[in-house]
Order: C-alpha cells, then sequence, then structure tokens
C-alpha cells in the first residue's frame, strides 16, 4: 500500500501501467469511432446515399451499447481505483441520457417537422410552422387557459385538505375508520372515477345524484350542459381524487409538529384560530408548499377524466392540454404538431414550476 | 353476428312451442331410428348440406360457440382449401396475421377457423391481437415507419387509403376472387369498395350501416296523434320517411309525455359530443339525403379539387337542422350537448328516452336482449331518412325532388394481404389462401348467424328461410335485418371515401361541431366553414395531389 496520498479513502494501490492505461483508452477511442461509423454508414443508408445495412437502426444501438460498456471498462484500466468510483454513477448517467435526454432530442426533431402519419412524404422539416400554428390555434390557447382555472382550484382543494387534515389529527370517534374512508378516492383510478361518477352516478336521467336533485325540487338537472359548470364538475371529480393526497401530506406534517410548541402557544393565551394561524399554520408551511407543487405537477396532467366524461366539450370548455394533445396525436396522426404542443407545454411547466420553487423556497425561509 | 342480437334470437327462437316442437321431433326420430334406421338417409343428406350443418354448431340454444365449434367449422368449411391447395403445399410456411381481439371474438375466431387450413396446408399462422383503441395508431406508425410486420392483416376499408394507396397491399389472384364468390356481396361492399386503381385487394368479411330505428309506441299513440292533428302540418302521424318529417316531429314532441316511461317525450336524439371522429357518422345521417346527389359518387369533397363540400348548403342544412333542435326547449333531453352516440344508443334511446334514432347493428340487436332496454317491444326499424329536396354540387342549387341516401358507415371489416408476401410464391398463395377460407361463402354464413363481431353482407346471407329453419325467429330476422338489407343494396347509398386520414377529418369536424354546437359560432355557415377550413389544411398536410388521385380511386373515377 502506498505510504503516501489520499491514506483514508484509498484502499487499493493502482500500479497502472502505461500499457494497460493505452490499452483502456484504445478501448474506448476504437468503440467510439465504430459507433460514429456504423451510425454514419446508416444515416447514408437512409438517405439513399449507399446501400442500407439494416432495416433497422439495431447495428447503431449494438455500436452504442459496446461504446457504453467500454467505456465504463476504460475508467478501470486507466484510473484504476477513481475509475471504479466513477462506475458507481456512469452507467446511470448513460442509461439517463440513453433514455431520457436522446429521445428528447429526438422529439424536438420531431417537433420540427411537419408529420402527419398519413402523409405519404412522411416527416419532412418544417422550421417554425408548428409554433406559429399553435400560436394561431384557438383550441390550445383554450385548452391552456382552461389549465390556469384548474391549477387554482388547487388552492381550493388545499383548504379542503388541511381542514379534513385537522379532523383527522384531533381526538375525534373512529379517527383510524375515517383515515382510511378518506383516503378511498385515492386508491381509484381517474378512469373509474370517470365512469363511476361522471358517467354513472351523475347521469342526468338515471344517476342517483341527479334523481336525488330531482327529488329536492330541482328542475333540469345537469352537471356538464353549460361551459362553467362542466368545468367546475370536472374540477370536483379531479379534487375528490386527489384532496386525500394533499390531506395524508398536511396530516403527515401536523403529527410532526412537536406538541408542546402548541402547549405552549394555549399556555401563552393563544386563542384556536390565533394558535393555528400563528403557530400551526407557519409550522406547515414547509409540508404545505411542497403538497402544493406536486399537486399541480400532478393537475397538470389532466386528461383521464376528461377524455372520458366530456371529451374536452362542451365547446372546448373542459379541454385540457393533455386531452387537447391526445386528440391531436391520437386521432388525427398529427405526429409533429402535437409533438411541439407537447414540448411547449414543458417548457412553460418547466418555468413555472422553477419561479414556483424559487419563490417557495422564499416563503418557507424562517422569518427572524 | 353481434354477440346481443345471438342472445336475443337464442331467447325468441326457443320458445316452448319451438322447443317442445324439437323435442317430439327427437323422441320420434328416435325412435324411427330404432324401428329400423329410416332416418339415416335424410342424416346422409344433411351431411352433404354444408350450410345446413354449420349452422346447427353448436346449435341454436345451445350456449355460446366455443374454440371447439369454431375449428369444427372451420374444418367443415374446407372445401374450397382442398379444390385449390394440395395437401402439406405449405410446409414450413410462416405467416403473420394482424387483427383484433374485441369481445374474444374476431383473432379469436380465426385462430379456431385456420386450425384446420394449417394442419391440411402445412403453414403456420403468428397472431398479432389488438384491442380496438390501438388498432389505428399501430397500423399508422407501422406504415409511417416502414416497419409492417404482417402478410395478412384485418382491417376496416376506410384504412383502403392508407394502405392499398400506398402500394402496401397485394393484388388479390383471380382464383380467390373465383373461389369467394364475390358476386354475392351485397352491392356497396363490390368495386370500388376494396379495390384500388382497379386492382382488387379485399375478402370481405363484414358490413356495416346506420339502420333507423323509431318507437312504434309514439306513433301508435291517440293522445299523440291528436296533438299533431291540431298542431301539426297536417300530415299523418306515423313513422317519418324524411329528415324534414324528423325534424317537425321532434318538435312537437318538446313538452309532451312518453307513452311508455311516462317520462318527458323527445324526438331524435342527435349526439352532440364527440366520441374520437366516429360522432360525424351521425351528421352524415342528416346530411346524407341533402348531399348525395343520384348522379354524383361523391359528397364528401370535390373530387377535381378536394375541396370540402361539407359547408355546400346541403350540408349547413343538415348543421342548421340540429342547431333548430338545441334552440327548441326539451326537443332534446337535459344535457345533449354533452351526450355521444353511445349515450344518446344505450343511455337514451334504449333506456326509453327519445322517439328515433340511427345506428349501427347494436342497437338493433341490443334492443330486445340488453337487460338495461326497455324498447324491445316497442322499436321498429328502417332505412336512413330521405329529403324532400337535393343539393345539386354539380349545379350548386338545390332540386325540389325526393332523395334518399343510407349512410353505411365504415363499410365493414375486410382480409387483405400485405406486399410482405411478394417475391414468394409459395407464401403468397398460402397467405391469399388463408384469406379465401375466412371469407368464405359457407363460413361467413356461420358468422353471420353465431356470435363473432361481423354483420352478413352476403345477399346469401339474407335468404331468411335458412335462418328460419336453423331455429331462429323469422319476423325479427326479417325487420332488422331487412333494414340493413335494403341499406347495403341502395342505389345512391353515402359510401365514405377511403383515403389517407379519413378519420382525422371526422375528428376535427367534432371539434369544430362541438363548438358549433355550444353556440360560439355564429352561425351553421360558420360552423361548417370552420370545418372546411380545418379539412383544407389537413389535406394540405397529407398532400393535395396524391389525396384528390387517391379519393378519385376510391371513388372508382
Amino acid at each position: 500500500m502506498s505510504a503516501q496520498g489520499d491514506l483514508l479513502h484509498v484502499v487499493t494501490q493502482d500500479d497502472i501501467s502505461a500499457q494497460r492505461a493505452r490499452f483502456g483508452r484504445l478501448i474506448v477511442w476504437g468503440s467510439f469511432a465504430l459507433l460514429i461509423l456504423v451510425a454514419g454508414v446508416q444515416t447514408l443508408g437512409t438517405q439513399g446515399v449507399i446501400a442500407p445495412i439494416a432495416d433497422n437502426w439495431r447495428p447503431t444501438l449494438y455500436a452504442y451499447v459496446l461504446w457504453a460498456i467500454c467505456l465504463c471498462a476504460g475508467q478501470v484500466l486507466v484510473r484504476g481505483e477513481q475509475g471504479k468510483r466513477v462506475l458507481f454513477v456512469l452507467p446511470a448517467t448513460l442509461f439517463v441520457v440513453s433514455m431520457v435526454v436522446f429521445p428528447l432530442l429526438f422529439g424536438l426533431v420531431i417537433a420540427f417537422s411537419d408529420w402527419n402519419l398519413s402523409s405519404p412524404d412522411g416527416r419532412q422539416f418544417n422550421g417554425w410552422d408548428n409554433v406559429v400554428q399553435m400560436w394561431n390555434d384557438p383550441f390550445y390557447w383554450n385548452a391552456l387557459t382552461n389549465m390556469v382555472w384548474y391549477t387554482l382550484a388547487i388552492l381550493v382543494e388545499y383548504t379542503i385538505a388541511f381542514g379534513l387534515a385537522l379532523l383527522l389529527n384531533s381526538q375525534i370517534k373512529a379517527r383510524k375508520f375515517f383515515r382510511v374512508a378518506f383516503l378511498l378516492p385515492l386508491m381509484l383510478s381517474p378512469v373509474a372515477v370517470s365512469w363511476m361518477i361522471g358517467k354513472s352516478m351523475l347521469e342526468i336521467r338515471f344517476g342517483p345524484i341527479s334523481r336525488f336533485l330531482r327529488e329536492i325540487g330541482v328542475d333540469n338537472v345537469t352537471f356538464f350542459g353549460n361551459p362553467e359548470l362542466a368545468r367546475l364538475t370536472i374540477m370536483a371529480m379531479d379534487a375528490w381524487t386527489f384532496i386525500p393526497f394533499m390531506m395524508i401530506m398536511i396530516l403527515a406534517g401536523l403529527q410532526a409538529i412537536p406538541k408542546e410548541v402548541q402547549e405552549a402557544a394555549k399556555v401563552d393565551g393563544a386563542s384556536g384560530w390565533r394558535g393555528f394561524w400563528e403557530v400551526t399554520f407557519p409550522l406547515m408551511l414547509p409540508v404545505s408548499i411542497t403538497a402544493i407543487l406536486i399537486r399541480i405537477i400532478f393537475k397538470l396532467k389532466l386528461a383521464d377524466i376528461i377524455i372520458n366524461v366530456t371529451s374536452g366539450g362542451p365547446g372546448g370548455a373542459t379541454d385540457s392540454v393533455t386531452s387537447f394533445i391526445f386528440r391531436e396525436y391520437r386521432d388525427r396522426s398529427n405526429v409533429g404538431y402535437g409533438t411541439m404542443l407537447a414540448m411547449v407545454y414543458l417548457v412553460i411547466i418547466v418555468i413555472a414550476m422553477t419561479v414556483l420553487m424559487k419563490l417557495a423556497d422564499r416563503w418557507m425561509r424562517p422569518r427572524y | 353476428m353481434k354477440r346481443e342480437l345471438y342472445d336475443h334470437l337464442v331467447r325468441v327462437g326457443l320458445s316452448r312451442r319451438r322447443f317442445l316442437q324439437g323435442t317430439t321431433a327427437i323422441a320420434g326420430a328416435a325412435a324411427m331410428s330404432g324401428a329400423g334406421g329410416l332416418l339415416k338417409p335424410a342424416r346422409s343428406f344433411a351431411m352433404d348440406d354444408v350450410r345446413a350443418e354449420i349452422l346447427k354448431i353448436p346449435g341454436v340454444g345451445m350456449g355460446s360457440p366455443t374454440d371447439a365449434d369454431w375449428q369444427r367449422v372451420g374444418e367443415l368449411c374446407l372445401g374450397g382449401t382442398r379444390e385449390t391447395v394440395a395437401e402439406g403445399e405449405f410446409e414450413g410456411v410462416e405467416l403473420t396475421f394482424m387483427g383484433l381481439n374485441n369481445q374474444n371474438l374476431h383473432n379469436f375466431l380465426f385462430r379456431g377457423f385456420l386450425r384446420s387450413w394449417e394442419e391440411y396446408t402445412g403453414a403456420t399462422i403468428n397472431w398479432i391481437d389488438l384491442a380496438q383503441a390501438d388498432y389505428n395508431a399501430r397500423l399508422q406508425q407501422s406504415i409511417a415507419t416502414g416497419t409492417v410486420d404482417f402478410d395478412i392483416i384485418e382491417m376496416g376499408a376506410p384504412f383502403e387509403g392508407d394502405t392499398a394507396g400506398r402500394g402496401l397491399l397485394n393484388e388479390m389472384p383471380d382464383w380467390v376472387a373465383e373461389l369467394i364468390d364475390m358476386d354475392d356481396y351485397v352491392d356497396y361492399l363490390k368495386a370500388p369498395v376494396g379495390t384500388w386503381d382497379g386492382k382488387t385487394y379485399r375478402v370481405s368479411i363484414d358490413g356495416d350501416c346506420h339502420t333507423f330505428a323509431f318507437r312504434k309506441d309514439y306513433y301508435e299513440s291517440e293522445e299523440l296523434a291528436a296533438a299533431w292533428a291540431s298542431e301539426g302540418d297536417g300530415s299523418a302521424w306515423a313513422q317519418p320517411t324524411t329528415w324534414e318529417m324528423v325534424n317537425a316531429h321532434s318538435k312537437f314532441l318538446a313538452g309532451k309525455t312518453d307513452p311508455l316511461t311516462g317520462l318527458d317525450a323527445h324526438g331524435y336524439l342527435d349526439p352532440l359530443k364527440g366520441w374520437g371522429g366516429f360522432g360525424f357518422y351521425f351528421l352524415e345521417n342528416r346530411a346524407a339525403p341533402y348531399v348525395k346527389h343520384p348522379d354524383d359518387p361523391a359528397w364528401l369533397f370535390d373530387p377535381e379539387t378536394m375541396a370540402p363540400r361539407v359547408n355546400n348548403p346541403g350540408w349547413v342544412q343538415a348543421i342548421q337542422d340540429v342547431m333548430d333542435l338545441i334552440a327548441t326547449d326539451g326537443a332534446y333531453p337535459a344535457d345533449q350537448i354533452n351526450a355521444d352516440p353511445g349515450t344518446t344508443a344505450f343511455q337514451q334511446f334504449l333506456a326509453g328516452t327519445g322517439a328515433m334514432l340511427n345506428w349501427w347493428g347494436d342497437v338493433g340487436s341490443s334492443a330486445r336482449t340488453s337487460d338495461t332496454s326497455v324498447v324491445g317491444d316497442v322499436v321498429g326499424f328502417d332505412i336512413n331518412p330521405g329529403s324532400e329536396r337535393v343539393y345539386n354540387s354539380m349545379t350548386g342549387a338545390w332540386e325540389d325532388t325526393p332523395n334518399v341516401s343510407p349512410n353505411n358507415a365504415y363499410i365493414g371489416w375486410g382480409i387483405y394481404v400485405t406486399n410482405r408476401v411478394e417475391g414468394d410464391d409459395l407464401k403468397r398463395k398460402a397467405a391469399w389462401s388463408a384469406a379465401a377460407h375466412l371469407g368464405g361463402k359457407d363460413l361467413s354464413l356461420w358468422a353471420s348467424a353465431y356470435p363473432s363481431g361481423f354483420q352478413p353482407y352476403r345477399n346469401s346471407h339474407f335468404q331468411f328461410e335458412e335462418w328460419e329453419e336453423a331455429g331462429y325467429d323469422r319476423a325479427y330476422v326479417e325487420d332488422y335485418l331487412g333494414s340493413n338489407s335494403d341499406s347495403y343494396n341502395h342505389p345512391n347509398a353515402a359510401i365514405e371515401p377511403r383515403i389517407p386520414g379519413i378519420f382525422q377529418y371526422y375528428s376535427v369536424a367534432e371539434d369544430e361541431l362541438a363548438k358549433g354546437f355550444a353556440g360560439e359560432y355564429g352561425s351553421a355557415q360558420e360552423t361548417a366553414d370552420a370545418i372546411a377550413a380545418a379539412w383544407e389544411r389537413i389535406t394540405d398536410q397529407i398532400g393535395r395531389e396524391s389525396q384528390i388521385a387517391l379519393y378519385r380511386a376510391s371513388l372508382g373515377l
């Protein structure tokens, strides 16, 4: 063992010969050159410059896998123990690059293409045309506007969830039963909620809720008949499913608050409301912000209930961006434009979430 | 045949009287057989008659057919294969078959039907089973990415533009056309359906059309008849035969009482919400008599320019008719703006709401068999209502002549062979032999008579005596299937163009119609113009010149 260097963290004495290091570099660069060569030949083959070597891109995939293996092995050969440490991260990095970054880049290429699956011309690069089309597409802007309303509804959901969490945190009878009962909606698939509630319980003629409303004298019962009501009903169904999620997070937060703090506030004469507003709520802020942020992420994906119950109607009143993209992509095979819409939505989400997290970070910083 | 229809026919076919007749006959036959085998010649005669024999598998009232039954039917219908293929001729040939697995039918049946074919010919088949919802996406992606990995495909005629139009299909050999007796097809399934540029690609295994279902009790109600006499236009209170009458009756029925349920009465049930493109067929029902001129095969696009006709006065009239009913209080049930075709058929009409509806065979088959249907005894069927005038796109003017045009929506399933078999004669023959077996005249009769997912589509399927002898209820078969037969064979039927992306046009039209029906456009004309503009964009995106060529080919021009 070496008597010098980082003796605390280095456990192996590496005596890497020049030949071994050269071999390591050789397999890394050699396999990389092979990857470039195979990918280049296949690209030329698809463009008709030379005869294609295969019907699919598997040769390039195999070359990539070979290069990845050689890259990992090369780290150990060239850098010894330091290389082994890199192996803790490098395979995962390569996997993420393969499964996330590359498809994202490929998605960008598609997003700037005119690619209708029914077109005999196949995919054609069309620059910013999809962006221009999106800019002039009232259906997309309508869906984005709806998303603003859907997202704002989270504040109401949060208030209800907080109330329920406080209730379940207090000493009430059958507390365990209610905790399980309130969680049940979260266990249901939104598709099941769509059919059980949207299509069955809210069915205007035979649905039990409609019957009840008629019994108490409501004429012309309707839940999706006009735009505002339809949007509210969709919000309610989505809220019913996901309020338990926020509730359980807040409940966990409430249970983590030391009892002494609230008892001290009581001793100091804080009323129930002041105790909540001045002590419990500020202490719950980090959990609340986290719950709201995660809920926003869920909400931005809202599509299943809408697709099943209203198909975005009436007149686009309940359309979400995702349900609109689903129609554009699946029903109309408009892959290029659909991908552009999804990419723009992704950018909007990334920006919005970054801003929100910055703001949340500021709000959660202790005020001294 | 739809499973529900089968269940119903079984139910009515096995009445107590018929059951006793059957048992008496069996007892008598047993006695006669014991007394000297007098039945033997008759049984021998029945064995020769394949059609009569397969209709007894498993037999009416003997439960749903099983895989063993499908195999037995396939084996009995192997005559055509034996005539054209030597035993073991396809030894070593491997084929891939892509189809649906809806309701455990389609591919499940094909496996059974083809079992004996595989054993006889020596070929083997690999199966790709798809759910209906995945079908279009899988097919389009295979085509667009050049990864067609199947030799035989079960496919609807509307996709012929996407496949035959791109040269992805293999032309049917003459011996197959002869073997399956294509002259027996109902008129609308004959060329140009199944053909492209004069070449034939399709072995039909199904037919589709919308038929008009109406509540007879509405028209037998003395109360409603008296009210119509005082409030109506002087015509008789009887089943409407034109859309003008349908609209008048729908307005009249607003505020009246349903004679069956005692709840609010309503007239025709339009689905006002989209249904993945399929909802557009229901506006087509209304528009077809207005715009499908007998002298012009085109009715959705101009065959010279692909300019949409959806905003011509005929189509606008159809949209306006719906808007007029939306504006009439009580003409539709509450919340109709959110009713898709599934709602109008199964939650409204079959559940006793509304007097009239257009739909595929499912309504006819469910009316008396579904547990949730209350209209089984009061439902009647007819072809799509006509109109008192027709718009002539060629002259650009209305003609005051009555017109009828049934909407043969979706055209039905067929078996096609892809061009993967080209260059290998043995494989090609094997693929077409399998397709011919599935579309054979006798085998298709069995598929029409038992749960299979397929409706009758040959003239020979409408020989009601065969159904009656097999134990089915003649009256219902005649009423319901008769309306199908009349639609199929109508000389002015509206048949959709088999062009690439046809469901893209329908899907975007649904979105624009939903906005129009929700009052977001100023008029029916504005709504129609928005649809036309969206259709123009799709045509430009897919390629106008190629669409024109393919559209003309699909019309047989």
